[in-house]
């Protein structure tokens, strides 16, 4: 199917803080990728080509806010844009690079700019959604590509993409696989939303909790479940929070 | 019963024998520890000796993903997906996981019998295999012991030589018919084997129990320790709760219906659209959960719906034990409602 | 307990109709109604109070009520408020256009044993979708049936739905007719009030009238306190429930409260039997 170049809807990338791993994860798309170009126009992506629109359809948004250019810019690209997507942890939840918010933002400036902090104002890290109206999030360090497929075909298709709601365990027991705590390691599945496929623990790998955690999670319960398998208190609340602290640092049990 | 003396080492030889007469499935080693039923390649690779599988062979009948339809939205056509009708011989099932396979017959055609699970399920052979419970294990407490025959065409039971092979069914008789290298039976009597773990009541006594449980404490108590991620719904042999979603391909005009299991201990279960969840919190969701294997589907059958298989408990990784549940359970209704111990039924089986 | 598997005939359960959309109305911002055909013009063959499940490909499937009467021949009709996704894409639909269709399932008002009982119709929002099914088969039915009293309530005068259907109840000699909305506006000249407002005023001929309430899960229970208050046995009311379906027939677990699964038991419930289950109302 060929849809008229006028007709396409305008897709717009943008990333802020961020490593842009799931940026060059998108052009891992390969195949999928030239489907894609048959549904949409591709007018900003850095990693890829360096064409402007005023407007876009759907923007899609890497990386977290972090700094007060960030707000700014932000702001501009939520006006421009009819639907506005935050791509990847620390988009959808402030990722890694919020556990920066865990201290004193002056020491953090010092220890990163050292002399030079004047020249590089700072805010705490925080999700897109802190700052403007999100209308959908792609979970995952680095995003998942399913899901960002499932995404943009629910979109495309005039519909609206419905968000996992279940832990990664749901994923391994359909795939079968052996539980990773049978296999001696400690993970955040129970409490970690699903929608990858489970695909580190498909690997033999223990989840980092990378795609956020489910609604009303028993974090009292997942705690006790990792301090049970020998790993200590303090430990297992860094393990919840590698990924999660934006959301769940304040309501950290004590 | 016709029975015959199978030793170890003729092993893959009878399981080759039965390859030629269908497709054998049978567990395998998974993982570091664990096991799967799988289908058989190679004879050799199949273990008899096992404590539980990860999941039933509920899986092939109910798959765990599954393709309804596959539409088209071009013109709003569709077509069914397709079911194979190959001959399936299961080899070393448990009692108890052969007991959910007949439960979820019920569940299945009551009302509505579903072509989807039928089909898969018909041309079917089931060949058990006794096992050592070990401590998660229950099943004779819900009335199976491990010797159980019930659903299989023939019973393999472990001795110090190999197996003692009992002949269940016609359908068995067949399999085994041209299988030329079987000895007489040994002159053993079949041993009573002992389970570890056990409820505290036999299950003919639970409807009692289940009668007063809604308000029960447990159910706040175990919701404390409990994550909500489903594992015990989707390992269980009888839960057969189920998603269906519709899914696209990239050209945005052909797609696939497809179902997954689903299970009731997740967030969004008996939410509808609009925003109302009819269960929201992890006690109502345990509730329910259990009320289902002992209370709902038994008021109609007069039957457990739990097979005591352990899978719920053992792979839980907060190490919530659904004996333990039940037993408090019968604690709780002994203090409020009988205010004495109760003496074991002398209808329980245990030690029969 | 075992079943002879290869006896059992199998039933082809997830296999929508392919059907056309022939009509469509807007009633509110939210509501929508649909006229649909069937293939070669079939009968849908439900009672009132049954429901379909609709099909949208790519978008999947939901339980939707029927809302034209058994009476209605060539077509049947949906009334479709736009509460999610698949109900925002059916919004979207034309004349014309084409959706899948299974059931009807479930338990509708078993009108057979209705017969020569007075009528009282409780309907709050969109619960008077599935009560004007029955509504319209008793008017197409009048003789069957004595008394026809409607009480219908809405939040506000805005959502109030069937327009015309409406009027005729207003102006008809043969029906009681009360109406109420929670809010009303300065152009508003009736009702204001929450639905039980309208039970105490009532004069029943108590034994021989059938109570059929549909509405919000918060509803039933007021209504239910106040149909007790007026003395109405419980063995006379009836009464319809939501809960989220995958299948409809009795499979995926979804709408199961207690023993009963609300695609098959219900959704219509006959109130002795829903009292003593936990978690219906």
């Amino acid at each position: 199917m060929t849809t008229e170049a006028k007709n396409k809807p305008k897709v717009a990338f943008f990333d802020f803080t961020s490593c842009e791993g799931c940026q060059l994860n998108k052009l891992n798309l390969e195949n999928d990728l030239l489907d894609i170009l048959e549904h949409v126009d591709i007018v900003e992506f850095r990693e890829a080509m360096d064409d402007k629109a005023e407007e876009y359809d759907i923007a899609f948004i890497e990386g977290s806010i972090s700094t007060p250019s960030c707000v700014e810019r932000i702001h501009d690209i939520r006006r421009r844009a009819k639907m506005l997507i935050a791509l990847g942890a620390c988009a959808t939840q402030g990722g890694i690079n919020a556990m920066k918010n865990l201290q004193p933002i002056e020491e953090v400036r010092e220890a990163v700019y050292g002399d030079e902090k004047y020249r590089f104002p700072t805010l705490p890290a925080m999700p897109v959604s802190a700052i403007v109206k999100v209308d959908y999030k792609i979970d995952g360090c680095p995003m998942s590509m399913p899901e960002f497929l499932k995404v943009l075909k629910s979109l495309l298709a005039g519909q609206e993409p419905i968000k996992p709601d279940s832990a990664v365990c749901v994923e391994c027991k359909l795939k079968e696989n052996e539980c990773v705590f049978d296999k001696g390691m400690v993970c955040l599945g129970p409490i970690t939303r699903g929608g990858c496929d489970a695909i580190c623990p498909s690997f033999g790998q223990f989840c980092t909790g990378c795609r956020g955690l489910i609604s009303n999670p028993n974090k009292n319960a997942m705690l006790e479940i990792l301090t049970e398998h020998g790993i200590s208190l303090d430990e297992a609340k860094k393990r919840i929070l590698l990924f999660n602290s934006y959301d769940h640092s304040q309501s950290m049990p004590k | 019963m016709k029975k015959y003396q199978l030793n170890k080492k003729q092993l893959p030889s009878f399981i080759d024998h039965l390859k030629k007469q269908g497709t054998v499935f049978a567990p395998h080693k998974k993982g570091d520890a664990s096991y799967s039923f799988a289908k058989v390649v190679e004879s050799d690779s199949v273990i008899l000796e096992y404590n539980r599988t990860l999941n039933s062979i509920k899986k092939y009948f109910l798959p765990p993903r599954e393709l309804l339809l596959s539409y088209s939205r071009k013109d709003n056509s569709y077509k069914k997906g397709t079911i194979g009708k190959e001959k399936k011989i299961f080899l070393g099932v448990h009692s108890y996981d052969m007991k959910a396979v007949l439960k979820l017959d019920y569940n299945f055609t009551e009302g509505n019998p579903e072509e989807n699970y039928l089909l898969r399920r018909r041309n079917s052979s089931f060949i058990g295999v006794s096992f050592i419970p070990d401590e998660f294990h229950f099943s004779q407490s819900v009335g199976m012991p491990v010797h159980d025959t019930d659903g299989f065409d023939i019973y393999l039971e472990k001795n110090d030589d190999g197996y003692t092979v009992k002949i269940i069914t016609e359908k068995g008789e067949k399999l085994i018919k041209e299988f030329n290298g079987l000895c007489d039976a040994l002159d053993i009597s079949s041993n009573h084997i002992q389970f570890q773990n056990k409820l505290k009541y036999n299950y003919n006594r639970l409807p009692e129990v289940f009668e007063q449980s809604w308000n029960a404490e447990v159910w706040e108590e175990v919701a404390k320790r409990c994550v909500g991620c489903g594992t015990c719904n989707l390992v269980c042999p009888t839960c057969y709760c189920f998603d269906v979603e519709d899914n696209m391909d990239l050209s945005l005009q052909n797609g696939t219906r497809d179902r997954s299991w689903d299970g009731c201990m997740l967030n969004d279960f008996a939410a509808v659209a609009g925003g109302e969840n009819f269960r929201k919190s992890l006690a109502d969701r345990q509730r329910h959960r259990i009320f289902r294997k002992f209370r709902y589907i038994t008021y109609i059958t007069g039957e457990p719906w739990c097979v005591g298989c352990g899978r719920c408990t053992a792979y839980c990784t907060a190490g919530i034990s659904i004996v333990d549940i039940v037993n408090q359970l019968c604690d709780e209704y002994e203090q409020k409602y009988l205010n004495r111990p109760v003496e074991q039924s002398g209808l329980n089986l245990e030690g029969l | 307990m075992s079943i002879a598997i290869s006896d059992i005939k199998t039933q082809e359960l997830y296999s929508p109709d392919i059907s056309e959309i022939i009509a469509i109305k807007r009633f509110t911002e939210k509501e929508k109604w649909f006229e649909i055909r069937l293939p070669e013009g079939r009968s849908l063959g439900h009672q009132p109070g049954q429901f379909v499940q609709v099909s949208l490909f790519g978008a999947g499937e939901a339980p939707i009520s029927v809302t034209s009467s058994p009476t209605k021949e060539g077509s049947f009709e949906l009334c479709v408020r736009e509460v999610g996704m698949l109900t925002k894409i059916f919004h979207n639909l034309k004349v014309g256009s084409t959706i899948g269709i299974r059931g009807p399932y479930g338990k509708g008002f078993d009108v057979e044993s209705f017969k020569g009982k007075d009528i009282l119709i409780i309907g709050g929002g969109i619960g008077i979708v599935p009560l004007r099914s029955l509504i319209n088969y008793v008017i197409d039915n009048r003789k069957d049936y004595g008394r026809l009293i409607i009480l219908y309530g809405a939040k506000t005068p805005d959502e109030l739905l069937y327009p015309d259907d409406l009027k005729l109840w207003d102006k008809s000699n043969d029906i009681e007719y009360h109406i109420t909305v929670d809010q009303g506006t300065p152009e508003w000249k009736g009702n204001t009030g929450v639905i039980t407002t309208l039970i105490p005023g009532l004069d029943l001929d108590l034994p021989n009238t059938i109570t059929a309430v549909v509405g919000p899960p918060i509803m039933y229970k007021f209504v239910l306190m106040s149909l007790k208050t007026k003395r109405i046995p419980d063995k006379n009311i009836y009464l319809s429930l939501e809960r989220r379906m995958k299948c409809g027939v009795g499979k995926c677990g979804h709408c199961q409260i207690n023993h009963s699964y609300i695609c098959q038991d219900g959704p219509v419930y006959h109130y002795p039997e829903l009292k003593h289950l936990q978690e219906a109302i």
